[in-house]
């Protein structure tokens, strides 16, 4: 039996390295961005996007929100493109755009038709080189994003559960607050505050391009290197985001040397001595980007809390930390919850909320991110059902994942899912260009995007089962008891 | 000169690159060629015609058969497709719907269907899985009574809740005029038509409607035309059925003059307008894409269109104007419109006739159409992505009768349209003078729409499309119609009888089960009197409470899961006082209830009064069907804080229990929700415990 397994899943194994793979061409540019170029031609369509590699915990923690204030700063405009105008120039092109914000990136994306390449490569290095940093945007970003927060966080009912469980996990490492960070802070920040934000993280060398549909690789390539490969290098962008910004008077108190020593549409060519000293200089400067140490705390007990919410019905969230989403014991954590959590004939919704009917909702998931993860077992308790109730059958629950092996069906049930999914996750090219990006820059190389699934379909049971028993840390969790505020 | 040319190629590109001025927009590309490659296209022994788009990108692959006949009209079973289509996948003789979710969730697989199609998507692999579920649904769908009954009441819940949606209502009628009598689409399901589908007709329909004679199976993705030949014959091959039924139809012709349709929606603060008219021209047409264009131009979507730039923009007088291009063979329309202020309603019908008219006599401008074309054209690119486009153009392709470069030749078709163009198919189609103007509204909106119809008369229509005969006077008086309504409900007990009986009554306890769509678990909703006036009602399901009330004759509370508990207010108190006990409506001359009988109204297909009551809470229109007295309908209006909110409730099965009738199916409607409402017990005498709504 044993032998047979281990041949069918030497089979699978090769089935799934034997699936379709990504082509793309990869390189640097002088100035230190990563540049990633799938070519495909099944639509006549393109996704341009950039990833930059900060996020909500690269904030300084009396100044949390601001990665996720960029994302709406950047629609805003450039030097060369008025406010309103982004939108349109890809909307009257036939073209969509968007952007979001994690705890680790930042990802910002247009889908365009394929003779407009070079219109999405200028309009993400305009935002690239010389967003808008002012208070006009500022001012108008501020209160989009706090009707946002009202709407997504305050006014859903157990929506701060993230927030109260990251700020228990991680007391010292940024992933104590989430992205949307603080109303206070974003009001409490001057424009200095945001202008620095942009010149330290909004920088080439933090940056990864990412374009795939059909393209032309050689075409291409001769616009990132005419938009992009002419941005300045090191600090040489600030130099230049200040020659743009101020007049003359000022930029000599800075710099002591004159702007019309400066070439302004072949900035790094400079000519004149002095300014082509001093762009060396700036140049030869890296930019140093604040990156948080990896996380080192670990729990040591359990920490329960009550919360108090405009709620009615009580919930309860219990939290484990997880490793990094790049070590090898996340594969077989994300199939573990796939099994308790994934679909209606899942455990978690057969027992909890089905059977012993405890909960009117119940789930549990896996939040992978770069430095560290945590594993979520969640519920909302069904009337007269006590939280305590709920948490006896979650701890029944993972006792059992822990000390029996999952079923042979539920295995092979997972394993068809996740490759559904992944075969989806990688069916639009817009998904392909976010996937070879995030995976460049905290997956270890563009590369897993075709080797992640043999990853996940070389877990077996016992890897499940051990990773059960090494994360599942009942002495060390967090358990918050969600309550209404009535019962205060 | 050689040498120059030479020495010039040799410069590498970053210093030719090295004089670059950003605030230069880049100019697009030639457009790109899409490739949309042929299909394979064979036909089976039993009558399928096989449609295959090969897409090796990736290891998936989707069936979609699609049915061959025309649609049909059904009468007075009006809506009988849709009922039909909603149970095709209720379970089968071998499978139950739970086996069926459980087995296409094993695979990671999706199956759906509907009034003339199934379609089943999955990976590769998994093919035969999904394909052995796929075709027992196929040829063994057995539409189980329960699943029936619970998709049947769905209906009922939804048809009450379309009559206090404008937008539905709009749809309706544009329905019935734009297509003649007969038409398939021009009917409208109402109460009447939904009480005659029953589990039999339905199984007609499909046996009538799914047969493998003329139909269409559209095969994308991974998988060769050998592979597919396989598939059929293992999975389709045994499939049996009639011929189909084609006939050929069309939209109704032009009217001789603008026709005004008006819809009664009591207390709209708002109309929906719908301008429309019939276009005579179906898919694969050379006027097609021409008129596509000029719709974008009109209001097909954005902020830079005609109708926006001046209903919104300029005039303000809605959030969005937009029209639409309704082209197939069945008959083609466009319609454009939105929702307005009723202050506004003539206006804004003026300024949509103003903007086609506009269309008809100037010439668009060039930057109005290469923005359309841009954006039509990038949209129609970034389509191609999904498999579900590319299936919808290889089965328009070969149903349609289109050539077949079609959509490979789409963008170039597009680029080519001009000016010109715009004004001929303008001038050919679009009409200011010979329209449908559509109102659901106000009816003090009405007066100033008169001057837009040809003959000065308003056609008034209700909810779903009828004749509505407007509102006669009643011919008896309210306290007649009060004291038949008693004695109806007191089955039949009237003067000392009615009196003897109403004394012996000292409580009841209602029990009325309710299903809603959107919740997984059914409601329980509990009502209770009490002598001398004691009343409470409790709503719970899934084990807890959502809501609970009481009132002892003097005071009350209510506490519900939102916003916790809370003392009467007033004027709650006020109108429980004038409404009570087990027969209400014997009470009213007594209690203060303000009460009018304001006359005879046709409510769905039959005569009733309508009385209208004032509690000084809200506002109620009962309704009492004239032959029986008995009360069909309820709408009930109340105003809080500046929100009006509408709820309609329905009544119908009156049963006896202890001497007095109920009615055993409740459906409540209170904007997007529907409640199906069956009673579950009516208990005369019933031991009353009050602490259970405290």
């Amino acid at each position: 039996m044993k032998h047979i397994l281990l041949v069918s899943f030497l089979a699978s194994v090769f089935l799934a390295q034997s699936q379709r793979k990504i082509e793309y061409v990869e390189y640097d540019l002088d100035n230190g961005i990563h540049v990633i170029l799938h070519e495909e031609h099944a639509t006549p369509i393109v996704a341009v996007s950039v990833l930059y590699h900060v996020g909500s915990k690269n904030e300084k923690a009396d100044r949390t929100g601001f990665a996720h204030f960029f994302e709406h700063l950047l629609f805003e405009g450039s030097q060369n493109i008025e406010r309103g105008e982004y939108d349109e120039l890809v909307e009257s092109n036939g073209g969509m755009l968007n952007a979001n914000t994690s705890q680790d990136r930042t990802f910002y994306f247009e889908i365009l038709p394929s003779n407009q390449v070079e219109l999405g490569i200028w309009l993400e290095a305009e935002r690239m080189l010389h967003a808008k940093v002012e208070n006009v945007g500022i001012e108008t970003q501020r209160s989009v994003v706090k009707e946002e927060k009202r709407q997504r966080v305050d006014n859903q009912p157990y929506a701060s559960f993230i927030t109260e469980t990251f700020k228990r996990m991680f007391k010292e490492h940024p992933y104590n607050w989430v992205p949307i960070g603080s109303m206070e802070h974003l009001d409490a920040a001057q424009q200095e505050d945001y202008v620095d934000f942009y010149r330290t993280f909004y920088v080439p060398a933090n940056a990864t391009i990412s374009i795939a549909g059909d393209i032309n690789i050689e075409d291409t390539k001769k616009w990132v290197a005419k938009y992009f490969g002419t941005m300045p290098k090191g600090q040489a962008i600030n130099l230049f985001r200040d020659f743009e910004e101020m007049d003359d008077k000022a930029f000599v108190a800075k710099y002591a040397v004159s702007k019309d020593k400066f070439d302004a549409n072949n900035f790094m060519k400079s000519k004149d001595k002095a300014a082509a000293a001093l762009l060396s200089k700036y140049a030869n400067t890296p930019i140093e980007i604040p990156r948080p140490e990896k996380v080192t705390e670990k729990l040591d007990g359990v920490i329960k809390d009550v919360v108090y919410d405009n709620i009615q019905l009580p919930a309860i969230f219990m939290s484990y930390q997880f490793p990094e989403n790049t070590h090898k014991d996340m594969y077989a954590l994300e199939m573990m919850n796939e099994v308790l959590s994934g679909g209606a004939s899942s455990r978690i919704n057969k027992t909890l909320v089905e059977r012993k009917q405890m909960a009117s909702f119940a789930f549990s998931f896996a939040y992978g991110l770069e430095d560290a993860g945590l594993g979520i077992f969640a519920a909302i308790a069904a009337k007269d059902k006590s939280l305590d109730d709920i948490q006896t059958e979650f701890d029944a629950q993972i006792e059992l994942i822990k000390n029996e092996l999952i079923t042979q069906e539920e295995f092979e049930k997972i394993r068809n899912q996740f490759e559904n999914q992944f075969i989806s996750s990688n069916a639009s090219i817009a998904g392909i260009a976010e996937n070879l990006a995030d995976n460049h820059v905290y997956s270890g190389g563009a590369e897993k995007i075709n080797t992640e699934l043999a990853n996940y379909l070389s877990v077996t049971r016992e890897d499940i089962q051990r990773v059960a028993k090494k994360y599942l840390t009942q002495d060390a969790r967090i358990i918050l008891h969600y309550l209404p505020i009535e019962s205060k | 000169m050689k040498n120059f040319i030479i020495g010039l190629c040799l410069i590498s590109p970053s210093i030719l690159f090295g004089q670059l001025d950003r605030s230069i927009k880049p100019k697009a590309g030639i457009a790109p060629t899409i490739n949309i490659k042929d299909s394979e296209v064979f036909k089976t022994s039993n009558g399928i015609t096989v449609i295959l788009s090969e897409n090796h990108k990736l290891p998936r692959v989707t069936f979609d058969l699609v049915m061959g006949s025309t649609p049909k009209a059904y009468n007075k079973l009006a809506g009988l497709s849709d009922v039909a289509g909603s149970l095709i996948l209720s379970g089968t003789k071998n499978r139950t719907k739970d086996e069926i979710d459980g087995e296409i969730d094993y695979i990671g697989a999706s199956l759906n269907a509907d009034n003339n199609s199934i379609s089943m998507s999955c990976l590769t692999k998994h093919m035969d899985k999904g394909l052995s579920v796929m075709s027992d649904v196929l040829m063994n769908v057995n539409f189980p009574e329960d699943e029936v009954n619970r998709i049947i009441k769905q209906f009922e819940s939804s048809l009450i809740s379309a009559k206090s949606d404008g937008g539905t209502i709009a749809k309706n009628v544009m329905s019935k005029v734009i297509y003649p009598m007969g038409h398939p689409y021009g009917e409208v399901m109402t109460e009447a038509t939904l009480s005659n589908i029953n589990r039999t007709a339905i199984i007609d329909y499909y046996n009538d409607v799914f047969t493998p004679n003329g139909s269409y199976l559209v095969v994308i993705g991974d998988i060769t035309k050998a592979e597919v030949e396989k598939a059929v014959n293992n999975y389709f091959s045994e499939w049996t059925g009639g011929n189909i039924y084609n006939t050929m139809l069309t939209s109704n012709k032009l009217n001789d003059g603008n026709r005004v349709f008006f819809v009664n929606k009591p207390g709209a603060v708002q109309s929906v307008v719908y301008i429309s008219f019939p276009i005579d021209i179906k898919a694969g047409h050379e006027d097609y894409l021409k008129l596509k264009v000029l719709n974008g131009i009109l209001g097909g979507g954005g902020f830079g269109t005609r109708l926006m730039q001046n209903l919104r923009e300029d005039k303000a007088y809605t959030y969005g104007c937009y029209s639409s291009l309704n082209v197939n063979q069945n008959g083609s329309y466009l319609s454009a419109g939105g929702n307005f202020r009723n202050e506004v309603t003539d206006s804004a019908i003026t300024q949509i006739l103003f903007e086609i008219e506009k269309l008809i006599t100037e010439d668009v401008l060039q930057s109005e159409l290469s923005l359309t074309k841009s954006s039509m054209a990038g949209g129609f690119a970034r389509s191609l992505e999904s498999p579900a486009t590319v299936a919808r153009f290889a089965l328009s392709i070969i149903k349609d009768d289109l050539p077949k470069d079609y959509y490979q030749t789409y963008l170039q078709k597009l680029d080519a349209v001009s000016i010109a163009d715009l004004k001929m198919v303008a001038k050919k189609y679009f009409t200011s003078t010979k329209a449908n103007i559509i109102v659901v509204g106000n009816e003090e909106v009405v007066e100033k729409l008169k001057a837009f119809d040809s003959d000065k008369k308003i056609e008034k229509l209700d909810a779903f499309a009828n004749e509505v005969v407007d509102r006669i006077p009643a011919d008896i008086s309210a306290e007649e119609l009060l004291s038949k309504y008693t004695s109806v409900i007191a089955d039949g007990s009237e003067g000392k009888a009615l009196a003897k009986k109403m004394k012996k009554t000292k409580s009841y306890e209602e029990v009325i089960e309710y299903t809603m769509e959107q919740m997984p678990f059914p409601m329980t909703s509990t009502k209770v009197w009490m002598k001398p006036s004691f009343e409470g009602t409790k709503m719970e399901g899934n084990g807890m409470a959502f809501q609970k009330s009481y009132f002892d004759g003097t005071t009350g509370a209510e506490w519900n899961m939102q916003t916790g508990s809370k003392t009467m207010t007033d004027e709650a108190i006020s109108s429980k006082k004038k409404s009570f006990g087990i027969i209400p409506e014997m009470n009213y001359s007594l209690s203060g209830m303000n009460f009018e009988l304001i006359g005879i109204e046709n409510f769905n297909g039959k005569a009733c009064y309508v009385l209208k009551l004032d509690d000084g809470d809200s506002e109620t229109y009962d309704y009492f069907d004239k032959e029986t007295f008995y009360k069909v309908q309820t709408i009930s209006i109340k105003t809080v804080e500046g929100e009006t909110q509408e709820s309609t409730i329905g009544y119908s099965n009156y049963k006896v229990f202890g001497g007095f009738l109920f009615p055993t199916n409740i459906n409540v409607s209170i904007g997007e929700m529907n409640l199906s409402g069956t009673l579950k017990s009516m208990t005369i005498n019933a031991k009353v415990d009050i602490s259970k709504f405290k």
